[in-house]
Order: C-alpha cells, then structure tokens, then sequence
C-alpha cells in the first residue's frame, strides 16, 4: 500500500515538473488544488466523526499523566531514525545530543516512559527523511494531501516511506508469534494519532475557524517544514524580506 | 591608485555594506514608544473591559493604517468591490482586526517592546525586529513592517517569529480572504459574513 502511494506521489510529481506554473514569492505550489481538497475534506470527515470523538474517549477515560508516559514513550521510540537522519544530514552534535537522549531515556527513563534526558539539558529535536532529502538538494515538488495521512508533498512522502524501513521495529519478528509485530505497529499508531489528537486539539479548532481552513493549513505545513529543514533556525535578515509583497499595490 | 583614493573607497565600501542595519533611527523609535503605549493600555487598571477596548481602538488607529491593510487583504477584489462593498467590508474588518489584535496583544500587556535592530527595504518600507517578554517569561521575537507616507509613519504588519518560522498576520489574513473571495465568486457578503462570524468569536472569548 505504501509503495502504491508513493508510485502514486511520483507519478503526481513527475507530472507537476510539467505542468506547475511559476508561483508567486511565498505561494506555495499546488497544481492538483481539486484532488487536494477533496481529500482534506474526507480527512476532516474522519476527523470529525471518527478521531475526534475517539479521541475524547481517550481523554476522558486517560489521565493526563498516563497520556505524557505514552507520548514520551512513543517519542523514544523515534531516536533510531533520528540519529539516522541526523548522521545522513553530518550533523554530528544533534546526532550525539540524540544518541545520548536515547541512551538516557531507555535506561533512567525506564524503556521510555519519561524523558529523563530533558533534566539533563539534552532537549529533543526531531529530523526525518524527507528533511534529510531537502537538506541533500531535493525540491519539495507539489503540495500534496493524502487520505489520513494529511498534508504532504513528493519528497516527505517518500521520505517517511524511507524512514519506516530504518526504524529497527518494523523488522522486528518475535518467536512463536508471527502476528505481534503488525499489533504492536497497529497500537503504535492508534495510541500516538489519539495522543497528538489530543494535544493538538486546541490547534485544530483554531484551524477549524479560518476562513479558509485548507489554505491555512496549507501555508502551515509548508513554513514549518522550511523551518524543520533549517533545524529552527531563521532567515537570514538579508533574505527573509525579499518576498514580501508590495503593500502599497492595491491602494485606492 | 593612491592612498587617499583607496580609502575612500574602503570607506564607501563600509558604509554601503553598513546600509541595511542602518534603518532610520527615527523609524525604530516610533515602534519603540507606541508599540510600548499600546501594551501599556491594555494593562491599565483603572480601566474597564469597555473603556480599555475604546482606548486601545484610538492608539490602533494612530499607529496603523487600517484602510490600507483592509485593502491589502483582499488584494485584486479591492478593486472590483462596489463602493458600497467596499465601505461594508472595511468596517466588518476594522472591527475583527481591532478584535484580533486586541486578544492578539493581550498576552503581552504590560510588557516593554525593546527594539533590536531595524532593515530598510526602501526609503519608506521599514522592517523592526523587537522582542517583548511575554506573560510566561518567554521571550517573543516580534517584527513590525513600518511604512512611511508624507512623512508620517504607520504599521502596516506584524509577523511572529514561531521556531525560526516567520508568521506574517496579514500576510495569512490575505491568502485566506483571496481564496475565500475566489471560491465564493468575489462575492463580498460572503466574506462579510465570514468576518463578522469571526469577530463574535472572538468577543466571546475576550478578557472582561
């Protein structure tokens, strides 16, 4: 199924080379508008009358405690592909920053369940391959929504492809149980979409007020996908107002 | 090339490479002393919800230019707004604008703007990088577009620094109204009826 989305991506992106237009400074490119929305549409159905209202049961039934050991726990779980992405990209200290936060979690941490490298001053990051590509040269290409997946573009489809082969627990078998690896991948996913719905919840309503929500969204993830790349830090002075439209443009 | 000559020109140089860290000082103080009075007002105690938002309303019009924002937002459809749209819409947006920057604000009431440093774009296009000391103690790296018309300054839009991400309000404000505007035909009570839905949001959840 993956592979199908991703034949499907860079199909969509190798026709975008063709056919996108050039965008105006800071618009982000979206030739396949239509097909975008109408699977935002069908994500905010699944919002709406599945992950919301699961997600409340979540919260009402897990006190917030439990929810912040589950996601420190998931959070660790992620080191692996991290580190993987943060030596692809030769950065050698967030590299280190992330094998000793790994390190320290899994053992004072107990497997995870806190995040006892924050105490130390060893704050988290997060790197992936999609971030891995842009930083090697890799254009985004189009943006992209996909069905439960949500906003996206060629490059982080097949980067978070990429980085599901480097996680050590998706080739993870256990003797004598051939079906405990898909469970254990299907709660992995269940308990961490119902945890970040919940810590997201605020957000998403603020989303939800937009005028254009879809818009919104969009100018979203594509700004803090630029930011990510830059590892948060930002434009230099020099640049970051080159793009800034004429405001005088309009005036009557 | 003599002596003289050569320095003259690493001086030119200097002074050219120097030029956009160079903002008119004037420019800076501006943000500096108003910004500062705006967060100050919205501190005052001797004021009520009522009073605070009709004072607050005053400094805002002095120190923006709403007419110029309103029409900024909604780029090309400014021009093919009746004048009756026009005139309806500029005062639903002045009302959700004034809204939004008054709970925008909020959070920093109290707090002093201190002005970092400045870039011209042009002679009268100015960005200033601040920071206020937000209610948690956080540090917020806050940037105002300052253009200047017949002498006089005015803000024009304010962008947030979010994790090395720059959020310009005006600037989303616009991709939104503009996509609204384009999927409902230009149609300006649509987007009337947006804002005003918008802005009794906002009023609800107000500081009283």
């Amino acid at each position: 199924m993956q592979n199908r989305i991703i034949g499907v991506a860079l199909a969509l992106g190798l026709g975008a080379c063709a056919s996108t237009g050039p965008t105006a400074p800071g618009e982000v490119p979206d030739p396949y508008e239509g097909f975008n929305r109408q699977m935002f549409a069908f994500n905010q159905g699944v919002d709406q009358y599945a992950l919301s209202p699961a997600a409340t049961v979540y919260e009402t039934v897990t006190p917030e405690f439990a929810r912040d050991r589950l996601g420190d726990f998931l959070g660790n779980l992620k080191s692996p592909v991290i580190f993987v992405n943060d030596v692809l990209q030769a950065q050698p200290g967030r590299a280190t920053d992330t094998f000793f936060r790994f390190t320290i979690n899994t053992t004072v941490g107990l497997v995870g369940l806190w995040d006892a490298a924050d105490y130390f001053g060893l704050d988290g990051h997060s790197e992936d391959f999609g971030q891995t590509l842009a930083v090697w040269g890799v254009d985004g290409g189009p943006y992209l929504v996909m069905p439960f997946l949500g906003p996206t573009n060629p490059r982080d489809l097949i980067g978070s492809g990429v980085d599901r082969a480097l996680d050590p627990l998706t080739w993870t078998e256990f003797a004598g149980q051939p079906d405990l690896d898909d469970q254990i991948a299907m709660g992995r996913g269940i308990l961490g979409g119902l945890n970040a719905r919940v810590a997201f919840d605020d957000q998403i309503k603020s989303l939800n007020e937009q005028p254009e929500p879809y818009v919104a969204l969009r100018r979203i993830y594509s700004s803090q996908r630029q930011a990510a790349i830059r590892n948060g830090r930002p434009v230099d002075d020099t640049e970051a107002y080159d793009d800034l439209p004429d405001f005088d443009e309009f005036e009557n | 090339m003599s002596r003289t000559t050569n320095t003259v020109l690493a001086v030119t140089a200097l002074v050219w490479s120097a030029l956009p860290a160079f903002a008119d000082a004037k420019t800076e103080a501006y943000v500096q002393t108003n910004a500062s009075e705006v967060l100050a007002t919205l501190n005052d105690p001797s004021m009520n919800a009522q009073q605070r938002t009709a004072a607050f309303s005053k400094y805002m019009d002095q120190f923006t230019d709403l007419d110029a924002v309103s029409n900024f937002v909604i780029g090309k459809y400014s021009r093919r707004f009746s004048e009756q749209e026009l005139t309806a819409y500029r005062k639903a947006f002045r009302t959700y604008a004034l809204a939004v920057y008054e709970n925008e604000l909020d959070n920093y009431r109290g707090k002093e703007v201190v002005v970092k440093d400045s870039v011209d774009r042009s002679d009268t296009d100015s960005i200033v990088n601040t920071v206020i000391k937000r209610q948690d103690g956080k540090d917020m790296d806050v940037r105002w577009r300052v253009l200047t018309r017949d002498g006089q300054y005015q803000v024009v839009d304010v962008a947030l620094n979010l994790d090395g991400n720059l959020i310009w309000l005006g600037i989303e404000q616009r991709a939104q109204f503009i996509a609204l505007l384009d999927r409902a035909n230009g149609s300006a009570s649509a987007l009337i009826a947006k804002i005003d839905s918008m802005t009794a949001d906002l009023k609800q959840s107000k500081r009283t």
